[in-house]
């Protein structure tokens, strides 16, 4: 048996709260400084603040006919599959669409669209409920509108593991390349749930920070006065294909995806396992599929909600892990939780940190939780070469993903 | 033509971004790129805003919007009477 291929990133796309496009995302979170906002969306309620995408007009960033026929996380992902697309430099006006897959994650789907929809049923009854309201609603069709846009017909499908949805569809993208399904994957995860009723769900469940009065300060990652996320909105996608078709085109490769493992908790339906038991199956799992050690990683883009439960248990297992040795970031502290994107938007900025052996900065850690014995990298990004390096998500249900990159060359 | 006719105009120009100047009363939903989705969601958004009732199948993508404007000139003067 030959050995599994390994699984080049050869192009990205993002779009989140530091801007619109991977370079804008990137010297936001190098920049430290916290994209959190007061938003109109939420005007009324107790927590009315998110990190928000700035000046997206889907008229003129997407399409024409956009505002009548996307959701924002339709909107979202078609912007960063563009660019990712344009980064690696195929074109799919040629390419062969049948070996082109499309994996995205997300949690929710088009939330805004059946709340807007829902307010005009009860306000106006069924006649003024749009026909269009499914299609913008379900969360599969952003893999069916990408199919569509970039004549991708492929296996195609989205995943849904919450806050773990991003890297799921990463992982699980892999895995389709490896087993010749597809030459092709444009992997990675959306969310635009910025929505009255969502953030009113995620406050009554304790989840979100009430640092309404400072809202750049609010989403503190690792910190001793963290008290909860801040809602974002965005998307990442990468362009996967196995290393020897990237090598054969001449492909630039940005990074490897060297590992992926998944795991379920099963413990609490949001609560995380305490002990990291399962977690450290996930992480097992990648570093055996990449072939490394523990003690090899020397970067962690982790999930680190900046809530004070997560952040306690994934500090806990990083710790055991890999004692100090690893320079571990989380980059919600800029961009917010970005729910179902997160992972990917995540695994986007793990690989850029690997190309340009750069770790971004934690934002807002200022008084690092004693608790949580880490090398935590604060204030400036830090350059240091990263041979090995581990992106986390945790999503509720206690569905867990986790991604190793390596260098591309 | 009618003022029914410059209202439908301008209801394919704001809500479906169809271009001004590929509208003519005798161009159909097809030339104008309008697939069969969104003429359902142009028959709902026309209900509304002129207060009509109109069958599910009262235009198909072969119609003109000369066609459909007759029509509403026709159920907008029954209603008045």
């Amino acid at each position: 048996m030959t050995a599994p291929s390994s699984i080049a990133v050869t192009g990205l796309g993002l779009i989140t709260a530091a801007g619109i496009g991977a370079e804008k995302t990137w010297e936001g979170v190098c920049s430290g400084r916290s994209a959190a906002a007061r938003d109109p969306r939420l005007d009324g309620l107790p927590v009315d603040i998110s990190c928000a995408v700035p000046g997206l007009d889907p008229a003129r960033h997407v399409g024409r006919r956009s505002p009548l026929m996307h959701d924002r996380f339709i909107q979202l992902a078609i912007v960063a599959a563009r660019e990712a697309v344009a980064d690696c430099g195929l074109d799919p006006e040629t390419w062969d669409g049948a070996r082109v897959g499309v994996v995205v994650g997300c949690g929710l789907g088009g939330i805004q669209t059946m709340e807007t929809q829902h307010r005009r049923l009860l306000e106006k009854g069924p006649d003024s409920v749009s026909a269009l309201l499914l299609p913008m609603l379900v969360p599969n069709m952003v893999a069916g509108h990408l199919a569509i846009e970039l004549r991708a017909t492929g296996p195609n499908f989205v995943t849904a593991t919450a806050c773990a949805s991003g890297g799921t569809a990463i992982g699980t993208a892999a895995s389709l390349l490896r087993d010749g399904s597809c030459d092709v994957v444009l992997a990675g995860g959306t969310e635009a749930n910025v929505t009255p009723l969502m953030v009113t769900g995620f406050h009554q469940m304790g989840a979100l920070s009430k640092r309404v009065g400072e809202p750049t300060a609010a989403s503190r990652p690792f910190d001793q006065d963290r008290d909860g996320f801040v809602i974002g909105e965005g998307s990442g996608i990468l362009v996967l294909e196995r290393e020897e078709d990237a090598a054969a085109r001449g492909a630039r490769v940005r990074a490897r995806l060297a590992g992926y493992g998944a795991s379920a908790d099963a413990h609490h339906i949001t609560a995380p396992e305490p002990e990291g038991a399962s977690v450290l199956r996930a992480v097992n799992t990648a570093l055996a599929q990449a072939g490394v050690g523990a003690g090899d990683i020397r970067h962690v883009n982790a999930h680190g909600t900046s809530t004070p439960l997560n952040d306690a248990v994934e500090a806990r297992m990083l710790r055991r892990l890999t004692g100090d040795g690893a320079a571990v970031t989380s980059t919600k502290g800029v961009l917010g939780h970005t729910l179902g994107a997160a992972g990917a938007i995540e695994a986007a900025l793990t690989v850029l940190a690997v190309e340009r052996s750069t770790i971004p900065p934690t934002a807002n850690l200022e008084r690092q939780d004693p608790a949580l014995e880490l090398d935590i990298v604060t204030g400036e990004p830090r350059e240091e070469k990263i041979e090995v390096a581990m992106s986390n998500s945790f999503g509720f249900g206690g569905q867990n993903a986790v991604l190793i990159f390596t260098p591309g060359s | 033509m009618s003022g029914m006719y410059e209202k439908l105009v301008d209801i394919l120009v704001d809500h479906f971004a169809v271009d001004r100047g590929k509208i003519t009363p005798d161009a159909t939903f097809e030339e104008l790129k309008m697939d069969s989705l969104f003429l359902v969601e142009f028959l709902l958004v026309i209900q509304s805003e002129f207060d009509v009732k109109l069958d599910d199948d009262a235009a198909t993508l072969t119609d003109t919007i000369g066609h459909v404007a007759a029509l509403l000139e026709d159920r907008t003067k029954a209603t008045a009477q």
